[in-house]
């Protein structure tokens, strides 16, 4: 990561720090102290530990072999010192095949003002580390409770480049309308999203590695968010706009740009027994510089449809149906064979998924779940250095254990 | 020992099957909305009551802090009041909670394991505000109409 990013995120983590500090002073100090205030502070957290078993190809792990190699260890705390103002910190570590090591990550960590607030309206700002809103799952993405399945649909909310997706450093706008024909939810956040990690750079860079490094630019995420009957039809529109500068390593070349704009529509219908969800998502890139390719502009579609049932209260089953193209233009991969003679299954993937929940408690909770696939579009490389040595049609077995409290 | 594991979760799995029909009927005693005797209002939307049993709003109009309590899930009196009073089902409610607290979004209500521990937050708990059987009606509570 370069020095100037660096500088920035760490601003944005220093201004937060301090004001946590600067407030904690004044709360200690006896004036301001009052009973009871410390009944706002909540303690969450989650431990989830998976199990995979793949019939070819590595997915989180040496999975072929079944691996284990599948961990997410997370606590947070929120703290309330007046009903308009809200501090919230979340630690997480995830062990999850080479990409992710494990290592303790600050997941969030922001203040939320609440400036307006009435039975109508909420509007308020938050600054901080702050979850990219993109599409029904990101903002909780590694939660298992909170997930549909296991697996995320890998098409839309891709596990190997998932640093980019999950938080930013900046400032975020929100605006709550509520009113007896339902209720809008809006944000805008405005930051720097994580492109520094070996992942991100691999997706975005390929086979020119060497060739330079990422640095975040001021990024744009927004959504929006029509939810009716209290959350029984929920609408969504997402996108965002992640600038990033490549850093050629020859001295003395101009730098190039990668533009990143995903944009995602959602829905979600639930009932009693059962909840259908779907989501549609282009993904564009526009390469300007980046070592050898001197202008590119190419765009993803991805969509998946999902059916769930609950059997009874803590029993529910689901089937989906899961499409990734890396380019919309290419679905079969024919065009991208003949440019670079890497195998055509690594431009698409169908993923056809089964599984189930159960909920032993309120705060334990198991499932299983196999995916038959046809295409690797989403197998992360670093888990699968050889395009080669991938087969085309897999399937995939997977088990999750997860406590929360 | 993998299989071993393996085995083992998929018999657990197929366990949960044969309790599937063995669920309580839900009350059909009648549910007040409740609130601690200080919070001034008489009159709530049913729009307003989603909002905040949904941890959304988290003041009332006279600013003081919301403290929102709540049984279990699968508690009768709470399927009733989410079914019957919000018209949102107990696990949509759930998921809501999870998605604010475990994005740092927001706060998850305060869960009290009796009725009876209930009628005393409400009674005692500044900006309090729950539900309670209408056949014990309380005169230390401010039962709340919802329009």
């Amino acid at each position: 990561m370069s020095i100037f990013c660096k500088c920035a995120k760490d601003f944005y983590l220093k201004i937060t720090v301090s004001f946590c500090f600067i407030f904690l002073f004044q709360i200690s100090s006896a004036h301001a102290l009052r009973p009871g205030l410390f009944d706002t502070l909540q303690i969450h957290g989650f431990a989830s530990q998976g199990f995979i078993q793949t019939s070819e190809n590595f997915f989180f792990g040496k999975s072929e072999d079944g691996s284990f190699d599948f961990r997410e260890l997370g606590l947070n705390a929120s703290f309330r010192p007046d009903p308009d103002l809200q501090f919230s910190v979340q630690a997480l570590s995830r062990r999850s095949g080479e990409g992710s090591d494990g290592e303790v990550r600050l997941d969030y960590g922001f203040i939320d003002y609440n400036v307006i607030s009435n039975g109508s309206t909420s509007v308020g700002f938050r600054l901080g580390r702050i979850k990219n809103p993109l599409g029904l799952y990101n903002d909780t993405r590694d939660v298992a409770f909170t997930r549909p399945s296991i697996l995320l649909p890998q098409s839309i909310y891709f596990d190997r480049t998932r640093n980019l997706a999950l938080s930013s450093d900046g400032i975020s706008y929100y605006s709550e309308h509520r009113n007896d024909s339902g209720n809008l939810f809006y944000q805008l956040e405005v930051g720097f999203p994580d492109v520094g990690d070996e992942e991100t750079k691999l997706a975005f860079l390929r086979g020119q590695l060497k060739s330079g490094s990422l640095k975040e630019k001021t990024s744009y995420i927004s959504r929006l968010i029509f939810e009716r009957g209290g959350g029984r039809i929920r609408l969504g529109v997402s996108g965002a706009i992640v600038n990033i500068q490549f850093q050629p390593t020859v001295p003395n070349t101009a730098s190039g740009t990668i533009r990143f704009s995903p944009l995602i529509f959602s829905a979600q219908y639930n009932v009693e027994r059962w909840s259908i969800t779907s989501e549609y998502a282009l993904r564009n890139t526009k390469f300007k510089n980046v070592g050898v390719i001197k202008s590119l502009n190419l765009t993803g579609e991805s969509y998946y449809l999902q059916g769930s049932y609950r059997v009874i209260d803590n029993l529910e089953g689901f089937v989906r149906y899961d499409v990734l193209f890396q380019d919309r233009d290419d679905h079969g991969g024919d065009a991208f064979f003949a440019a670079t003679g890497s195998p055509k299954h690594t431009q698409f993937a169908k993923d056809w998924t089964v599984g189930l929940r159960w909920d032993m408690t309120d705060s334990l909770m198991s499932r299983i779940e196999y995916h038959n696939i046809d295409g690797t579009g989403w197998l992360a490389p670093l888990d699968n250095p050889d395009s080669f040595k991938i087969k085309r049609r897999w399937d995939m077995f997977a088990l999750l254990f997860s406590y929360r409290f | 020992m993998k299989t071993a594991i393996i085995v083992l979760i998929l018999i657990l799995h197929a366990a949960v099957v044969p309790g599937v029909y063995a669920q309580d009927k839900s009350p059909l005693d009648t549910l007040d909305v409740v609130a601690h005797p200080e919070v001034r209002q008489q009159n709530i939307s049913r729009n307003v009551l989603r909002a905040i049993f949904g941890m959304r709003l988290r003041k009332w109009p006279d600013g003081m802090p919301i403290k929102v309590f709540v049984l279990r899930d699968d508690a009768p009196f709470h399927v009733a009041f989410s079914k019957e009073i919000l018209h949102v089902f107990p696990h949509q409610l759930r998921r809501a909670w999870d998605r604010l607290v475990y994005s740092g979004t927001g706060q998850s209500p305060f869960e009290v394991t009796s009725v009876e521990e209930m009628r005393e937050k409400i009674r005692n708990v500044p900006g309090a505000i729950g539900y309670l059987p209408s056949i014990k009606r309380d005169k230390h509570v401010n039962i709340l109409q919802v329009r």
